[in-house]
C-alpha cells in the first residue's frame, strides 16, 4: 500500500538538503551577515543593494505596487528601507527569485497571493497588529509552499492536481500524496531560510489557526485574508471554490461583518491596480 | 468614469477629477482636456494614476455584473456556513454599487 508517512519523510529530505529547491541570489547571504552585524549602516546595506541592478529593480517594482499603498512613490532603496523596514526589505529581496518563478509559472497563484499580501496588510492595520508591511509579506508567501510543489515536485504535483480536479479537497489531497500539506512545505522553507517566526507560524497555520501557538492573530489574519481573496475571486489557486473556512478567525480578530465590508471597500481598488500591476510583468516576461 | 495608470494615459482624455500629486497638490482641475505636456509634467512629478470621464480603455480583464454574479454564484455553490453566506453578500453589494457607478456616469 502507498505510504504517505514514508513520502513525508523523503519530502522533508529533499526540502532540508534544498534539492531542486529555487536557489536564493547570492546577495541574501551578504546581506544577511551585515543585518546582523551591528557596525553596518543602514546606508552601508543600501549601497550593497543598489549595486545589484536586477534585485534593486525588482523590489521596488514591489514597493511600488498598490500592495504597501504607499502613497508616494519608491524611488529609492533608502527610502524602501524607510518605509518598508529592513526586515520587509531582506525578504523581498530573498524571495525576488520565488516570486519570478510564480509569475512565469503560474499567474493566477501569483494574483492571489498578491492579492492576498494586500488584504492582510489591510486586516492587520484594521485590528492594530504590529507591522503590518511584515504581515504583507507574510501574505506574500503564504502560499510559498505551492511553488514548491510545482517546481520541486512536479510529478506529485500533476497527481494532486488531476485528483483535485475529480472535485476532492486540495489540502487533503496533498496530505495524501506527499504527506505534507503546502501551509507545512512553506513554513519548512522559511525556517531553513531563517525568517522570522511570526511570519513562519503564520504560514504554517493559514489553514489551521489552531495549530499556531504564539501567533494566532497573525494566522487568524492569514486565514481570513486568504478567504476574502477567494470569495472575491481574484487570482487563481488548486481552490477553485473556496478553501475550508474556520469562522473562529473573526473572534481571534475581533472582526465583525461590518468590518469585513469595510475592509473589501478599501480592498476594492487595491485589487483594481494590482491588476495592471501584474499585467504590466506579464509583458516583461512574454 | 475608468481610472488608469499614467502609462495609459494618451492626450485628447478628459480628466474626471482632480489630479494630485503624492504630497496632496493639486496638478489639474476636473474635466480638463489632457495634453502632452501634461502627461510629462505628471510623470515628473510621480503621478501613477489619473480617472478620465468615459470608459475609454477596453481592459481584456474587466469583467461584467452578469459575470462577476455568475463567477461568485460558482465560488459559493458549496458554501452553507452562515457567515460566508453574508460575505457573499457584503461582495454581491458591492458589486452592484460598482456597476451602478459605472452606468450613472455613461448616461
Amino acid at each position: 500500500m502507498y505510504d504517505a508517512t514514508e513520502k513525508r519523510k523523503e519530502v522533508k529530505k529533499k526540502l532540508r538538503k534544498l534539492e531542486g529547491v529555487p536557489t536564493l541570489p547570492p546577495i541574501v547571504q551578504k546581506l544577511s551577515l551585515m543585518i546582523e552585524d551591528e557596525r553596518v549602516s543602514l546606508n552601508q546595506i543600501a549601497e550593497v543593494i543598489e549595486k545589484d541592478q536586477v534585485i534593486t529593480t525588482k523590489v521596488l517594482r514591489l514597493a511600488n505596487s498598490a500592495f504597501y499603498g504607499f502613497p508616494k512613490k519608491v524611488s529609492t532603496v533608502n527610502q524602501a528601507m524607510m518605509l518598508l523596514g529592513l526586515n520587509v526589505l531582506k525578504i523581498l529581496i530573498m524571495t525576488s527569485s520565488i516570486f519570478e518563478i510564480i509569475h512565469k509559472e503560474d499567474i493566477g497563484l501569483w494574483e492571489h497571493s498578491i492579492g492576498v499580501a494586500a488584504c492582510a496588510k489591510i486586516i492587520a492595520e484594521k485590528v492594530n497588529l504590529a507591522e503590518p508591511q511584515e504581515i504583507a509579506t507574510a501574505g506574500l508567501l503564504h502560499d510559498l509552499g505551492r511553488v514548491i510543489q510545482m517546481v520541486t515536485f512536479r510529478e506529485e504535483y500533476e497527481v494532486i492536481k488531476k485528483i483535485v480536479q475529480q472535485g476532492k479537497e486540495p489540502l487533503k489531497v496533498e496530505q495524501i500524496v506527499l504527506g505534507i500539506d503546502h501551509a507545512e512545505i512553506g513554513a519548512f522553507l522559511m525556517t531553513q531560510w531563517n525568517l522570522p517566526e511570526r511570519l513562519i507560524e503564520a504560514v504554517q497555520s493559514h489553514h489551521f489557526i489552531e495549530q499556531a501557538k504564539k501567533y494566532k492573530k497573525e494566522a487568524a489574519c492569514l486565514h481570513l485574508a486568504d478567504i476574502l481573496i477567494h470569495a472575491r475571486g481574484y487570482g487563481k489557486t488548486l481552490e477553485d471554490k473556496l478553501p475550508p473556512f474556520q469562522p473562529q478567525s473573526l473572534k481571534i480578530l475581533k472582526i465583525s461583518l461590518p468590518e469585513i465590508k469595510e475592509i473589501y471597500y478599501r480592498l476594492e481598488p487595491r485589487l483594481y491596480e494590482l491588476k495592471f500591476f501584474t499585467e504590466e510583468l506579464k509583458k516583461d516576461f512574454t | 468614469m475608468q481610472r488608469l495608470p499614467l502609462s495609459m494615459i494618451t492626450p485628447g482624455m478628459r480628466t474626471f477629477e482632480e489630479v494630485i500629486d503624492s504630497q496632496g497638490r493639486v496638478l489639474c482641475g476636473k474635466g480638463v482636456e489632457i495634453t502632452g505636456e501634461m502627461i510629462e509634467k505628471f510623470k515628473e512629478l510621480g503621478v501613477s494614476y489619473i480617472t478620465v470621464e468615459g470608459t475609454v480603455v477596453k481592459l481584456p480583464w474587466e469583467k461584467n455584473l452578469e459575470e462577476e454574479l455568475g463567477e461568485l454564484e460558482y465560488r459559493f455553490s458549496e458554501v452553507s456556513e452562515e457567515t460566508l453566506l453574508q460575505i457573499k453578500e457584503i461582495i454581491k453589494e458591492l458589486l452592484y454599487e460598482k456597476f451602478k457607478k459605472v452606468s450613472s456616469e455613461g448616461r
